[in-house]
């Protein structure tokens, strides 16, 4: 690859956090997600930092095309794409459907239906150049009316469950027809689109590569994708039997356009297969040579896999468990209460439990040190005395609480140990584990319990998606106007240091607020059988098909 | 005869009716319906839109009146959109209530949709129970010869050390639950950590070929469970033939102890055994769907904890007339056996 | 601080000698069976001096009879190393006996109370009728003695809080998934307490306390649950057998019913928080509850209706007893039945009562069959007829004169059923239905257990051991009884 690309000069901000990673106060990682964000192209991204864009053909050996790859996962009900809720939803529509940006491993975006993007200097006006060339599999082409048709159906609050409007408020109509606004969004020509965003938002594009953004044909209308699969992408379902098998084959009849821009894609057939949430079954599975990659290993049986000869990936991520309060319910309204729970709860001791140490201690204001506007050093060390002190206080020192999980064993693990030490500190704790098809109906009604969260590339992403007033995930039911306030303030501030002072606040006002215990930030491992290459375990669980290949 | 059957049928059609009304109304309690509009729907929207959600599906009718729609002897409901498109029960998408017919229950043959797996209740039910009767062709297979051999050499001669290392060995076996012994035989036959890797832990790749590495334990997990049993009913109704006169007199007319079990003894001692081995079938459900649920088989039993763990209405009522049918079905198959091995019992 | 190993010091030479002594059984039995296949010489007959007739052979000189002498002399060599472990156990310092000795010391009143029960029942033993004779047959003295280990650990542990060395819920950080024996990492002294006996779970709580406060769990549950089942069983099982008629045809049915749907499915449309959320549960309690009270009532009645001086006040004293325990029971604070306030005794633990529940209308059917065929085939008999003709009372006839003759039956099926109804509790905790996911009782911690199972055993194989003896147990005592119950 050459240092010609597509991208005229390169955005300002991007020239700054470049001369940062040379500073030594940025680093490399940080830097290809916040250049990436404003349009940077992947190998511009490098070159700005004086490194050769690595490239996928020069690490280890030559792909084979060809296989059939067997991975554990569970598998769900296929849906609109705005709707899904699950990982496991996106990663076998990914099969056929097609993404505008994706988020890669070493944290870089790379555009996918997108050629490249550019931020004007607010980040207000974004231009979106669409590549060339791409066809659905039906012939038609795509066009801008398809990345109108995508935008108009993001932005549709009034849509039952649709997920993407909270990332898309600055094209929106908020507070009237709760769609997009008509003069957001510009179609300059048939591979050319302009979004003019009503506030800075420099999560514009990163939010495009989120797995419910998965891009649909003009003629889409809510069905099932699995059942009539129009998409831009190599594969097309063969069998979609939920909780039993899915199976993605190769179309012969398409011509995929990323074979030219990525090379790929390699394996004939991809097959999912369900093993329930039991990770035993899974282990069993691999020792029975039922499949050669896992989706997600976890806890104790990363070790366990490592002893049976299978290649571990991982992936250091800002995923976590967020055993969170709902404000609105006795007696968590009590913030002393949220306070003494967290008082007596020792992140390092539910790391070691829950996870089997296999991650980074949190803070319990769910921003990580991997995001960029980080601001370190805010946290509150655990103290059962005070904590103890303090909950007599409220006078709640004598209530039950009850601890509501899944029945996910690390998930359950975590809970459990989060109740050990309440108990330690003298409060009285019940558990309650719920399997998944209850869970998730009131999973943002429950007084007290654990969900888990994945990782978004920027810190004020999950803040906007979560503890924002009012919005679809805020299951916290935290509401606070300084805190919206100064989240909207840090929306707008492209500069990642500069926002990293509003950030600084923010947690603080997650922690004083006592929102949630967040104990620790998990590192995501996957096995593959020896042979299987290219499906490293994705930072947010993304399945990248087309770089997948195994040794014949 | 037939009218000992008939009438048996009559009863088991009540049952099954009584049954599945109970399951029906359980399963469309308030919380459960609400538990289906949120997973539908999605599981962030308010109670106003669960409401409008229920009323626009057809849930909102009074139970009985559905519960009749779902025998079909009731018509399926149907409902204009405010676009002009109409929604029922009987009504493929983009369809009118003229077209369709206007009754669809059970009566006409249709089971209904499966919500979890999204297709025909019976294609689910039938695809289920076909991996079920492989898993339990085989148990059977093994575990009847073998309950009945080791009851009868116990029973041959009572109280003698073979019979009470045999007895012994079968009351073990009775007090070792499946997910005792199935867990155990995992971690020793299949896993890494002890080394054998004899059989496959994972039963998955059996639901395309059934092979000695991936059936072997959980046909063995349900078989030793159920053969304990089989194997002290077949051991008392042994050692009771053999005390009796006819076999005394054999003896004493110096016919060889083998001749006596084999040619006298077997038969009478085998006709108690036939009807606990009948009576077995609904038992080893329970069994069945543990073995499946752990060795991630997706027979019926399976199948029966997605629907019940998913509140899946059609496929959950499904899976009860099934169960029911069985279990009443090898009830009326054990006393009509009883009768015909036993010729002192007369039907009346 | 060191880890205790399994035997300790005391192991340095007890167990070569268990080793020799059990290979040498083990041989012997080898040649036992070797010695069967020899064909032993027919005794002879021979006429001895004084006229009469005698058998020779056989006996001593045979290798048979070697075998026979070998296999029982290292048997009891077996059996006295073993004995030599108990009690060096209970007399060697902590620690000087390994794993085994501290294990058999925190027993001590298991073992004083076991003592005490076998040695007063054995000497009295002929004058304690059924119960007495379970000791005349060594299948029913081992399941007698499995059984009431259990209990008797049971009741210490969770009404006088002995045996456990930690709280089974409590975490110790460092002690995740260790292995048997060893010490806790603050532990100084050598004492109990100062090591996790049999190893840590996966949440660093120690085993051996769980296994231990679990069969306090499972001892309340299992049996109590089987006895209201026996009650409602009971109740209706007497009438639909005495009566026939119009009442044994509806309640056969229903019976029927509820026996036709397979136990899970019972399970998951009774136990799921759906269906607990709208209070079905807690009324089937309420309703299935009221047997024992109108049991025992009309018990009452029929015996002392002739004098209803002494009759009505004697009823309604155990009846209001009763109806106290009894609304206690039902009334929860979170469910829709909660009116007692301050009156209530107790509270149930909410998950326990809907498992209860659940058990109990698993097993009624079946109880209330056993029943019915019972006294359908005792209403017959002389003395019922006999009773009759007296002019007393169907309800006296059936509870005071049936019942007491079918108990022998129904005695060896409350203890087969108590098995069969820890199993079931157990299989509720593999689908996660039923008790909270931290309980102690056996079936949970086996599946919480047993997904590490191939790496950490222990966690998943003690509970598991405890539960197949003590289900086997209960099956050898049935087995006993019925055994001793057929002689009669």
């Amino acid at each position: 690859m050459t240092e010609t690309t597509t991208c005229a000069a390169p955005h300002p901000a991007a020239l700054m956090y470049a001369d940062e990673v040379r500073a030594g106060t940025l680093s490399r990682r940080e830097f290809l997600t916040r250049a990436t964000a404003l349009g940077v192209s992947i190998p511009a991204a490098y070159g700005l930092i004086g490194l050769p864009a690595p490239a996928a053909a020069q690490e280890g050996p030559t792909p084979q095309p060809g296989g059939t790859l067997r991975m554990q996962m569970e598998l769900r009900p296929t849906k609109d794409p705005r709707t899904w809720d699950w990982s496991e939803h996106a990663n076998f529509c990914r099969g056929w459907l097609d993404y505008m940006v994706e988020y890669q491993k070493d944290g870089s975006l790379r555009g996918m239906l997108l050629e490249s993007w550019e931020a004007n200097e607010d980040a207000t006006v974004w231009t979106l150049n669409l590549r060339r060339g791409v066809k659905w599999n039906n012939g038609d082409d795509f066009t801008a009316e398809d990345v109108v048709h995508n935008l108009r159906r993001w932005c549709d609050g009034t849509a039952e469950g649709n997920s993407m409007a909270a990332r898309f408020d600055v094209l929106r109509d908020v507070e009237g027809t709760n769609q997009m606004r008509e003069d957001a969004v510009e179609v300059v020509d048939d591979h050319t689109v302009r979004l003019h965003a009503s506030a800075p938002d420099i999560a514009l594009v990163v939010n495009m590569a989120d797995y419910p953004a998965a891009v649909v044909h003009r003629s889409y209308n809510g069905e099932d994708p699995a059942a009539n699969p129009i998409g831009t992408g190599a594969w097309l379902p063969e069998v979609n039997e939920v909780g039993v098998r899915q199976v993605l084959v190769r179309n012969p009849d398409h011509v995929w356009w990323g074979t030219e821009v990525y090379g790929g894609p390699w394996l004939d057939r991809i097959e999912y297969i369900d093993y329930g949430t039991d990770p035993a079954a899974t282990l069993a599975a691999a020792e029975s040579g039922e499949i050669d990659a896992t989706y997600q290993t976890t806890g104790d049986f990363i070790d366990i896999f490592d002893s049976i000869g299978w290649e571990k990936s991982e992936a250091v991520t800002a995923a976590t468990l967020a055993v969170r309060f709902h404000q609105a319910a006795e007696p968590y309204d009590d913030v002393r209460v949220r306070n003494a729970i967290q008082l007596a709860v020792d992140n390092n001791v539910v790391l070691e439990l829950g996870y089997n140490g296999l991650g980074e201690v949190a803070e319990n204001h769910h921003v990580c040190p991997i995001h960029p506007e980080y601001a370190p050093g805010i946290n509150e060390p655990p103290d059962p005395a005070a904590a103890r002190a303090l909950m007599e206080e409220a006078g709640h020192a004598d209530t039950e609480f009850e601890l509501i999980s899944l029945d996910d064993s690390w998930q359950a693990a975590t809970c459990d140990a989060v109740a050990a030490q309440m108990r330690d500190a003298g409060f009285t704790v019940r558990r309650t584990v719920l399997p998944g098809s209850t869970f998730w109906n009131d999973w943002t009604k429950y007084p007290f319990s654990a969900t888990e969260w994945n990782m978004r590339p920027l810190g004020v992403q999950i803040l906007n998606l979560a503890y924002k007033s009012g919005v679809a995930w805020n299951e916290t039911a935290f509401s606070n106007a300084e805190f919206d306030a100064l989240l909207a303030e840090a929306n707008a501030i492209a500069d990642a240091d500069a926002r990293r002072e509003v950030m600084a606040r923010l947690q603080q006002i997650m922690l004083d607020e006592g929102v949630l215990i967040q104990p620790y930030w998990r590192s995501l491992y996957r096995h593959v059988r020896p042979g299987v290459h290219g499906a490293d375990k994705h930072p947010t669980f993304e399945h990248h098909h087309y770089k997948w290949w195994m040794e014949s | 005869m037939a009218r000992f059957i008939l009438v048996r049928i009559a009863t088991m059609l009540v049952t099954a009716l009584c049954l599945t009304f109970i399951v029906f109304w359980l399963t469309n309690i308030g919380p459960n319906l609400e538990k289906i509009a949120r997973s539908e729907a999605g599981s962030r929207i308010s109670d106003a839109e669960v409401a409008s959600w229920l009323e626009r599906n057809g849930y909102a009718e009074p139970v009985l009146l559905r519960y009749a729609q779902w025998l079909g002897v009731a018509p399926g409901w149907t409902r204009q959109e405010a676009d002009g498109t109409w929604r029922g029960r009987c009504l493929g998408p983009g369809e009118t209530p003229e077209e369709a017919p206007a009754f669809c229950g059970v009566l006409q043959g249709d089971w209904g949709f499966s919500r979890v797996f999204r297709r025909d209740v019976s294609e689910v039910i039938l695809r289920g129970l076909a991996l079920t009767g492989a898993l339990m062709g085989w148990v059977m297979l093994v575990m009847v010869p073998g309950a009945l051999l080791v009851g009868i050499v116990a029973g041959m001669r009572e109280g003698s050390r073979t019979d009470r290392v045999l007895s012994t060995g079968a009351i073990l076996t009775t007090a070792t639950p499946e997910y005792v012994s199935g867990v155990v035989f995992i971690a020793v036959f299949s896993s890494s950590a002890v080394g054998l890797r004899w059989f496959n832990g994972s039963a998955t790749s059996a639901m395309d070929a059934i092979t000695f590495q991936n059936f072997t334990l959980p046909v063995m997990t349900i078989a030793l469970y159920g053969m304990g049993y089989i194997a002290r009913m077949t051991r008392a109704s042994m050692a009771e033939v053999m005390t009796s006169q006819y076999i005394r007199t054999a003896r004493l007319k110096g016919v060889s102890f083998g001749a006596v079990v084999l040619r006298h003894a077997l038969r009478n001692a085998l006709i108690a055994p036939f009807t606990v081995i009948m009576l077995q079938f609904p038992w080893l459900l329970t069994g069945v769907v543990i073995v499946e649920t752990l060795f991630n088989y997706k027979g019926f039993g399976w199948t029966l904890v997605e629907a019940a763990g998913n509140n899946d209405i059609d496929l959950l009522l499904a899976v009860s007339v099934v169960s029911v049918i069985v279990v009443l079905l090898t009830q009326l198959i054990s006393d009509i056996g009883y009768a015909l091995l036993n010729p002192r019992i007369r039907l009346s | 601080m060191e880890p205790l190993t399994w035997t300790g010091p005391l192991g340095d030479w007890l167990d070569p000698l268990l080793l020799a002594a059990a290979g040498l059984f083990g041989l012997s039995l080898v040649l036992r069976l070797l010695a069967g296949l020899v064909p032993a010489p027919a005794p002879e007959a021979v006429v001895h001096p004084d006229g009469t007739l005698g058998l020779r052979g056989g006996s001593r000189t045979t290798p048979q009879a070697w075998a026979l002498l070998a296999s029982r002399a290292t048997g009891a060599l077996v059996l006295a190393t073993l004995a030599a472990y108990l009690v060096g156990g209970l007399l060697l310092p902590y620690g000087e006996a390994g794993i085994v000795g501290a294990m058999i010391r925190r027993f001590l009143p298991v073992w004083v109370a076991l003592g005490a029960t076998l040695a007063l029942s054995f000497a009295f033993r002929r004058r304690l009728g059924l119960y007495g004779r379970i000791f005349d047959s060594p299948v029913g003295t081992t399941g007698f003695v499995l059984v009431m280990f259990w209990v008797y650990t049971a009741i210490f542990a969770g009404v006088f809080g002995w045996i456990a060395t930690h709280d089974p819920l409590a975490a110790v950080s460092g002690m995740k998934n260790r292995p048997p024996g060893e010490p806790l990492p603050a532990a100084t002294d050598w004492m109990a307490g100062a090591h996790y006996l049999l190893g840590g779970d996966n949440l660093a709580r120690d085993v051996f306390s769980r296994m231990v406060m679990g069969s306090w769990t499972v001892v309340q549950i299992a049996p109590l649950a089987t006895l209201f089942a026996f009650m409602v069983g009971i109740t209706l099982g007497l009438p639909a057998g005495y009566r026939g008629g119009w009442l044994d045809t509806a309640l056969s049915f229903l019976a029927n019913l509820i026996l036709a749907f397979p136990v899970i499915l019972l399970f998951y449309l009774l136990v799921t928080p759906e269906v607990v959320r709208t209070g079905l549960p807690t009324w089937m309690a309420a309703a299935m509850f009221l047997a024992p009270i109108l049991f025992v009532a009309v018990l009452l009645w029929s015996r002392f209706r002739t004098d209803p001086a002494r009759a009505v006040p004697l009823i309604a004293a155990v009846v209001a007893a009763m109806g106290w325990v009894y609304l206690s029971f039902i009334s929860q604070p979170g469910t829709p039945l909660d009116f007692m306030g301050r009156l209530d005794l107790f509270d149930v633990p909410p998950g326990v009562l809907v498992v209860f529940v659940a058990v109990v209308f698993v097993n009624a059917p079946t109880v209330f069959r056993i029943v019915r065929g019972l006294t359908m085939d005792i209403k017959s008999r002389d003395y019922v007829a006999a009773a009759q003709t007296r002019g007393e009372g169907p309800w006296y006839i059936m509870l005071w004169e049936i019942l007491p003759n079918v108990r022998g039956p129904l005695i060896v099926d409350f203890c087969l059923r108590i098995g069969y109804t820890t199993i079931l509790l157990g299989a509720l905790g593999f689908f996660g239905l039923g008790l909270p996911p931290d309980s102690p009782d056996w079936g949970s911690t086996i599946n919480a257990g047993r997904q590490l199972l191939s790496i950490f055993p222990h966690p998943a194989v003690v509970p598991a051991v405890a539960l197949l003896t003590l289900v086997l147990g209960l099956n050898l005592l049935a087995d006993g009884l019925r055994e001793e119950s057929l002689r009669d």
